[in-house]
C-alpha cells in the first residue's frame, strides 16, 4: 500500500504535480474522511430533498389558499438566496440563538454543523424539486383524470393510481437535474467547517499550498459523483418510460 | 487573465464557497473567480477536463517576467492587503476604501516607489494563488513567514511586524494554558498558520472556518471551545467591544512570528527594492507612529526592536 502510495507520488512528481500529501498518514485520512463525509452528506440531503419536495410540492397544489399562499411565499425566498447566505444564516445566527436559548435553561445544543448543511440544502432543493413536481402535476392531462374518475376512482386513489406516477415521470428529467445539482452543492459545507472533501482540500492547501493537485482530484470525484446520479437517473428515466411518451 | 480556479467544481453557490466571496460586492478581482461556472449534467468529456487542465497549467506559467519592470512601466503597484475587520485592515464605512495598518504600508510603499497603487483585498484562504496568478504585485496580508511559505515564494527579508497565535475562550472556561486544549475543537480560520501547532503540539481539534469574522461567530455560538487566532486580532475585541466582555484570551503568544511582504518567487529586483524601504520605516520609526496612529494595542515589542537595530545603520 504504502509503496503503491510511493510510486504513485514520485510518478506525478515528473508531471509537475506535488502530491506529497498522501504520503502523510494525517492528511491522507483527512481526505479520504472527507471523501466519506461528502457522500454522507449527499445521501442524506437526496433524500430529504425529495422527502422536503414532494412535502411543499403537495402543500403549493394545495386547495387551502392559506397553505398554497404561505408555501409559494417560502419557495420563492428560498429559491431567489443563495445557498451560502442561508447556510450562514441558519448556522453562525439561528444556531447561535438555539444555543443561547439552551444555555439559559443549562441544556447544550445537540444541533450538529452536518445536521444544518442537510437542513439547508434538503430545503433549498427541496424547493426546486417541489416546483418540477408541481409542472408534473399540472402536466397530467386534464381527461386522463376524467376518465379515471369516470371509473369509479375516488379522489385519493385518483392521486396515488394516476396523479402522482404520471406526474413524477413528467417531473423525472427535472428531479435528476437537481439532483446533480445537489451533489455540487454540498461543497457549501466547507465554509462551515463540516470536514467534507472540499473543506479537507482547503485545509490541506492551505498548508501546503499544492492548490492545482486537490482541485483534479476534486474535480475527479465530484465528475464520477455526478456521473453516477445522472447514470441512476437515466435508468429510472428508461424504467419508469410510458409506452407512446418520448422517443427511447 | 488567469482562470478561476474553481472552474467546474461545483455550481455557483459552491463556487463562492471557495473563492471567499463574502466581500465580493466590495472589488470586481473577485467576481472573476466566481463568473465561469459550468455544469455539465453528465461530465462524460475527457477532452474538455484536459482543456481546462491545460488552461489552468498554463496560467501557472504565464508571468516569468520582472514585476519591478512592470509596476515602472505602467506606473502602479498592486498590493494584496487584507481587510479583516482589525485595526490591521478594514473598510472605511463612509468611504469604501481601505483603511488600517496594512493600507498604511501599502500607501507608503507605493508612494516610495512612486507609483500609483491599486489595493485588492485577498483572503487567507486565497491570497497565494492571488500572488502566483498575478492578480497582485505583492501581499502585504498578516501573513507571517514559515519555511514552507519561503519554499514557495519570495520575501522580503525585514519582517514589518511580528505577531504570534492567542485563544479567545469564555470567561468561564476552564481552559487556562494552551495545554488545556488537548481534544477540544478550535474555531480557526482556513489558512491560518496555527493550524498545525495547535492540532500537533497541543492535540486540539481545529475546525476551519473561511475567516477570521466567521470563526468567531461560530465560537459564540458556542461551536468550539476558544478561537485560535493573531494576537492583534483578538485584543481589541476584549479590550474595547462589550460584545466580547464574557470572553478572555490566553497566552503566551503560539509560535510568534515575523510578518514579511511577500512576493513571488524568486523576483530579486522586487524584493530588493521594497527591501530598501522596509529598511526606510524601521529607521525612521515611522512603523512604530503607524502603529499608534490605527490604535493597535498593546505597541508590538518587535517593532522597537528592529528601530534600534537600524536607526544605527547606514542611511
Amino acid at each position: 500500500m504504502d509503496a503503491a502510495i510511493a510510486a504513485l507520488i514520485a510518478g506525478a512528481r515528473h508531471l509537475g504535480l506535488n502530491y506529497a500529501f498522501l504520503a502523510d498518514a494525517y492528511d491522507r485520512g483527512a481526505f479520504v474522511h472527507g471523501a466519506w463525509v461528502t457522500l454522507e452528506l449527499v445521501l442524506c440531503t437526496l433524500a430529504g430533498s425529495l422527502a422536503a419536495g414532494v412535502a411543499l410540492a403537495a402543500a403549493l397544489t394545495s386547495r387551502h389558499a392559506l397553505v398554497a399562499g404561505a408555501t409559494r411565499a417560502f419557495v420563492e425566498v428560498t429559491r431567489n438566496t443563495p445557498t451560502l447566505v442561508q447556510l450562514y444564516c441558519a448556522f453562525l445566527v439561528l444556531n447561535m440563538l438555539i444555543t443561547h436559548a439552551l444555555q439559559d435553561a443549562q441544556r447544550s445544543n445537540p444541533l450538529t454543523p452536518f445536521l444544518w448543511v442537510v437542513v439547508v440544502l434538503s430545503l433549498h432543493k427541496g424547493v426546486f424539486h417541489a416546483e418540477a413536481l408541481r409542472a408534473g402535476i399540472e402536466a397530467v392531462p386534464k381527461v386522463t383524470l376524467e376518465a379515471a374518475a369516470s371509473l369509479g376512482f375516488d379522489r385519493r386513489t385518483l392521486l396515488w393510481r394516476v396523479q402522482l406516477p404520471l406526474a413524477l415521470r413528467f417531473a423525472l428529467p427535472a428531479l435528476v437535474n437537481n439532483s446533480v445539482e445537489l451533489v455540487k452543492a454540498t461543497a457549501v459545507a466547507s465554509a462551515i467547517a463540516v470536514g467534507d472533501i472540499t473543506y479537507a482540500s482547503i485545509m490541506i492547501w492551505t498548508q501546503r499550498d499544492n492548490v492545482l493537485e486537490l482541485m483534479v482530484l476534486l474535480l475527479l470525484f465530484f465528475g464520477v459523483l455526478t456521473w453516477v446520479v445522472s447514470r441512476a437517473g437515466n435508468w429510472l428515466e428508461l424504467r419508469l418510460r410510458m409506452p407512446g411518451y418520448g422517443n427511447r | 487573465m488567469a482562470p478561476g480556479l474553481c472552474v467546474q467544481l461545483v455550481d455557483r453557490t459552491g463556487c463562492r464557497a471557495l473563492a471567499g466571496a463574502r466581500h465580493d460586492d466590495t472589488h470586481n478581482n473577485q467576481k472573476h473567480t466566481m463568473t465561469r461556472t459550468f455544469s455539465p449534467r453528465s461530465p462524460r468529456s475527457p477532452a474538455l477536463a484536459a482543456a481546462l487542465l491545460a488552461g489552468t497549467f498554463l496560467a501557472g506559467a504565464a508571468h516569468a517576467d520582472a514585476t519591478l519592470d512592470k509596476i515602472r512601466q505602467r506606473g502602479k503597484i498592486v498590493v494584496g492587503v487584507m481587510l479583516s475587520g482589525s485595526a490591521f485592515g478594514s473598510i472605511d464605512p463612509a468611504t469604501q476604501k481601505p483603511v488600517g495598518f496594512n493600507a498604511d504600508l501599502a500607501q507608503d510603499l507605493a508612494k516610495q516607489l512612486n507609483v500609483e497603487l491599486e489595493t485588492v483585498q485577498v483572503q487567507p484562504s486565497n491570497r497565494v494563488q492571488f500572488l502566483q496568478q498575478g492578480k497582485v504585485d505583492v501581499l502585504i496580508a498578516s501573513m507571517e513567514y514559515t519555511p514552507e511559505r519561503g519554499e514557495q515564494l519570495g520575501y522580503v527579508p525585514t519582517p514589518y511586524y511580528r505577531v504570534g497565535g492567542a485563544v479567545i475562550v469564555p470567561k468561564q472556561s476552564d481552559i487556562k494554558r494552551w495545554e488545556d486544549l488537548k481534544g477540544k475543537t478550535v474555531c480557526i480560520s482556513q489558512g491560518s498558520s496555527y493550524t498545525r501547532p495547535v492540532q500537533v503540539e497541543y492535540g486540539a481539534i481545529p475546525k476551519g472556518f473561511k475567516g477570521s469574522s466567521e470563526s468567531l461567530l461560530a465560537l459564540r455560538g458556542d461551536n468550539c471551545a476558544g478561537a485560535v487566532h493573531d494576537n492583534t486580532l483578538l485584543q481589541p475585541l476584549v479590550r474595547g467591544n462589550p460584545e466580547w466582555q464574557n470572553y478572555r484570551i490566553v497566552l503566551p503568544e503560539l509560535n510568534p512570528a515575523p510578518t514579511v511582504i511577500w512576493t513571488r518567487k524568486g523576483e530579486q529586483d522586487t524584493i530588493q527594492a521594497v527591501e530598501r524601504v522596509v529598511q526606510g520605516w524601521h529607521r525612521s520609526g515611522w512603523l512604530i507612529g503607524t502603529e499608534k496612529k490605527n490604535g493597535i494595542l498593546p505597541p508590538s515589542p518587535s517593532l522597537t526592536e528592529l528601530h534600534d537595530k537600524f536607526k544605527g545603520g547606514r542611511g
